[in-house]
């Protein structure tokens, strides 16, 4: 359709799409970062307290599925949550600061640890490969992976500032390659078992030094019994980092939202118990224990691969899938660290607690290249001082994830007695209703047992201790002083001129080049002014079926007498816009937004809806003028704009409102 | 459900008797009261003169012009039982001062205001201003008699 000539055309600014991906495809985010610990932590976990180490990695697994739970639960009660949302909620700006600096020292340690073990992974490669081939060269595994590390951040931080974003689609071909791999190794090992017999690991600790920390000062502090179990535990709990990941990617799940983040969950806990947790199992009954806890202990599923019942050659072709597999959810795990990274920390710089400083846009790309380069200065240092010590980096990197789970589960807990009337679509098992509260009997536990882990862990491992602790009061320093220094900016306010770009808005010629975006068979435009006023817009999210459905959400701002295409929006119009994403972010449903500048907005809501061949128009009431002369001028529009040879198709008109609506049948 | 495709025609509502033309260039509300002045002996018995008066003054700050150029300034009585409709056409044409648009014809219409004619009521809104279209309204602005305003705007 040809815009009609006679008529002055709208100005359109158009955002991208506002899609929803399915939970494989979040699953497949999730597991990028969650699942790639597998590659490392089994070795960790058996330089750190000795052959026992498959049963907690197990033990640890299944610990998964609970802390996945308490996510769900968090994230119910928040579509843009994490970390830091809920810590707010429950204690304050000051506890969710200390939480999100924690927080942050665990992505930033992803990159590090998942380069240096994809490194260690394709450096024993190389050394198998040359002395099968008869060539003498002797080099550090550690020293390459350092070199190959530093390559790989520097690659990702290239991509991120150019903007290139985590793909849910390569995610889900990475993560079923990955599984292939996995079931391969699965069947391989059971059969190796068969044809060899096993014997289960001995429950067994046996503590290195290293692994004692400042224990060894502590007369009381044995590592036997209960003690010593959750010493172990602690040792192997950074197998469950990646979790975070999980709240990050909610806000992009597909309606309906919460059964698709329980689906979600589901699938990232079987694939990481059988992954990390019985992978971890079998290369314990197949590869000998010095072997485990030497030549392998930095890359152990190649020893498995190595140790499988078969001929050599086949051996080793696996053992190289096993090495791509591995590298490439590796470095889907650094790319996550940048992301996940880059995204917390605009998370809270939006929240006024980072400066401006650290958010201003890349002049090319629109990126936040201030904080990428942040991120990954920080990371390459990291692999410099850590010289390819993948131990040393998991024993930091366990503090991070401890305590951002440690802070969440804490929040939770707080909140059950805080925000009582707050929409929880589920809740964390075992509770006890007390009058108007629900006691979580359930979360307690798991609190308690995350902080007895997370004191073991800070007498443990000094080195992470201290790296954590200062990590920690850096970040939560520079979150205090530019939250004083935008305190201050704040009373002295000026327009920001780069608005737009930060919306990632894009000025269109016309509303027919964004109608080819448009690929449903059914199509709804629900045109929105006031921030406050979007009952209509969630009557729609509610009722339409994303499958069939694009709901077309129209911005008009009125502009008397322009001409030149050079409007911007203003704050108050940049609401509106977020209040949409917000809510299509809830429901989880396909919203294209557009702006246009016109100055009749019933003009330009004809002139959408006819260019875009909607089934259906919804508008809110309007309490300046009501339905009913609303729904005259949306008539005189739409016959003012009708062309006589345009084909008769029925279009519905609504105006709703709280429990009523009015309806009229353009055609 | 209130549709749009009822069969009404604007020949129902448009004759040589109610389409008038205005000379020189008054304000928009002068243009109204003319309309509404010519507009009285239709609904003589129904509709007092100043019940009239104040309340297409009162709706007509709610009414828009067209971006075609086109005004149809509109109200709803419950003493009518059908549309009634005066035409005027302004040669030399005002200037909206909200819109900055050129009005050149404008259109009085009075409706029933009874829910089950609310339907008709939109589709006469979207008849007329499908049919004053920018083209038409240069024809009728050239014309000199209402007959043949009538004529061109109804087909016959």
């Amino acid at each position: 359709m040809v815009p009609n000539p006679r008529f002055k055309q709208v100005f359109v600014l158009s955002t991208a799409m506002l899609s929803f991906i399915s939970f494989w495809k979040a699953a497949a985010i999730v597991l990028c970062d969650f699942g790639s610990s597998a590659y490392y932590s089994g070795g960790i976990a058996m330089r750190a307290y000795g052959p026992a180490f498959p049963w907690f990695v197990l033990g640890v697994m299944l610990f998964a599925g609970v802390m996945l739970a308490v996510y769900v639960e968090s994230c119910s009660m928040f579509v843009r949550g994490g970390v830091y949302v809920v810590v707010r909620h429950a204690m304050g700006k000051f506890v969710a600061k200390i939480a999100v600096s924690s927080l942050v020292f665990d992505y930033i340690l992803t990159g590090p640890i998942s380069a240096i073990s994809a490194g260690l992974y394709i450096s024993y490669l190389a050394k198998s490969l040359l002395e099968m081939a008869g060539v003498q060269f002797p080099f550090s595994p550690n020293i390459l992976a350092v070199v190959f590390g530093v390559a790989v951040i520097a690659y990702f931080w290239k991509e991120n500032i150019k903007g290139v974003k985590e793909s849910g689609d390569t995610n889900v071909r990475i993560v079923l390659f990955v599984a292939a791999i996995a079931v391969v190794l699965l069947a391989w090992s059971f059969f190796t078992i068969y044809v060899r017999g096993f014997t289960l690991p001995p429950f067994k600790l046996e503590f290195s030094e290293e692994a004692l920390g400042w224990s060894k000062h502590i007369s009381w502090l044995q590592p036997i019994g209960m003690i010593g179990i959750f010493m172990a535990f602690g040792h192997s709990i950074l197998a469950l980092s990646g979790l975070e990941s999980m709240a990050q990617v909610y806000r992009e799940i597909e309606d309906p939202k919460v059964p698709n983040l329980k689906r979600t969950a589901i699938i990232v806990f079987i694939f990481s118990v059988l992954f990390t947790g019985v992978l971890t199992f079998l290369s314990s009954l197949i590869i000998p224990a010095e072997l485990v806890a030497g030549e392998y202990s930095e890359n152990l599923l190649s020893g498995l691969a190595l140790h499988l019942h078969g001929p050599y050659l086949a051996r080793l072709a696996l053992q190289i899938l096993v090495v791509i597999s591995g590298g490439l959810i590796l470095m889907g795990a650094v790319n996550t660290s940048f992301v996940g990274a880059n995204g917390i920390l605009n998370r809270v710089a939006e929240d006024g607690i980072l400066h401006d400083w650290f958010r201003r846009l890349h002049p090319k790309y629109g990126t936040t290249s201030r904080i990428i380069t942040m991120v990954a200065a920080l990371q390459i240092v990291i692999i410099i001082l850590s010289r390819g010590n993948i131990f040393l980096l998991g024993q930091a990197y366990a503090f991070g994830v401890l305590w951002s789970l440690v802070f969440d589960t804490l929040s939770l807990v707080v909140l059950r007695f805080k925000e009582t009337e707050i929409e929880r679509e589920w809740m964390f098992p075992l509770n006890i209703r007390v009058k108007r509260y629900q006691v979580p009997v359930g979360l307690i536990s798991v609190l308690v047992v995350l902080l007895i882990t997370g004191v073991m862990n800070l007498i443990t491992k000094p080195t992470a201790t201290i790296a954590g602790l200062v990590f920690t009061a850096v970040f939560f320093t520079i979150f205090q002083v530019s939250e004083k220094m935008n305190e201050k900016k704040a009373q002295l306010y000026k327009p920001d001129e780069d608005k737009d770009e930060e919306l990632n808005l894009r000025r269109e010629a016309d509303i027919q080049t964004v109608v080819p975006e448009l690929t449903k068979a059914r199509r709804v435009l629900v045109p929105v002014r006031n921030p406050n006023n979007l009952h209509h817009l969630t009557e729609v999210l509610e009722t339409a079926d994303d499958e069939t459905t694009d709901i077309i959400v129209l911005s008009a701002k009125i502009a008397q007498g322009i001409q030149s295409g050079g409007e911007s929006m203003s704050d108050e119009d940049k609401e509106v816009f977020s209040a949409v994403v917000l809510l299509a972010e809830k429901y989880g449903k396909t919203v294209k937004p557009i702006f246009v500048f016109s100055n009749d907005p019933f003009f330009s809501m004809a002139q959408v809806a006819q260019a875009a061949g909607v089934d259906e128009i919804v508008m809110g009431v309007s309490g300046s003028t009501g339905a009913e002369v609303q729904m005259e001028r949306l008539a005189m529009a739409w016959g003012m704009l009708k062309k006589p040879d345009a084909p008769a198709k029925p279009v519905l008109a609504r105006v709703v409102w709280e429990g009523r609506q009015m309806t009229y049948q353009l055609s | 459900m209130i549709k749009q495709s009822d069969g009404i025609g604007l020949s129902a509502i448009i004759s040589p008797e109610n389409v008038i033309f205005i000379s020189g260039s008054p304000s928009k509300e002068e243009a109204v009261r003319q309309l509404t002045e010519k507009m009285l002996p239709r609904v003589d018995g129904l509709i007092g003169r100043k019940a009239l008066f104040e309340r297409v003054a009162e709706v007509e700050k709610l009414n828009q012009v067209l971006e075609s150029g086109f005004y149809i300034p509109h109200a709803k009585f419950p003493q009518l039982d059908g549309f009634q409709a005066v035409l005027g056409i302004i040669p030399e044409g005002f200037t909206d001062q909200a819109t900055g648009l050129k009005v050149r014809a404008l259109i009085l219409l009075l409706s029933p205001h009874k829910p089950a004619f609310f339907q008709r009521h939109l589709n006469m809104l979207s008849l007329l201003s499908q049919t004053f279209q920018p083209e038409l309204i240069d024809k009728l602005a050239a014309l000199k008699e209402p007959a043949a305003a009538a004529a061109l705007v109804t087909g016959k």
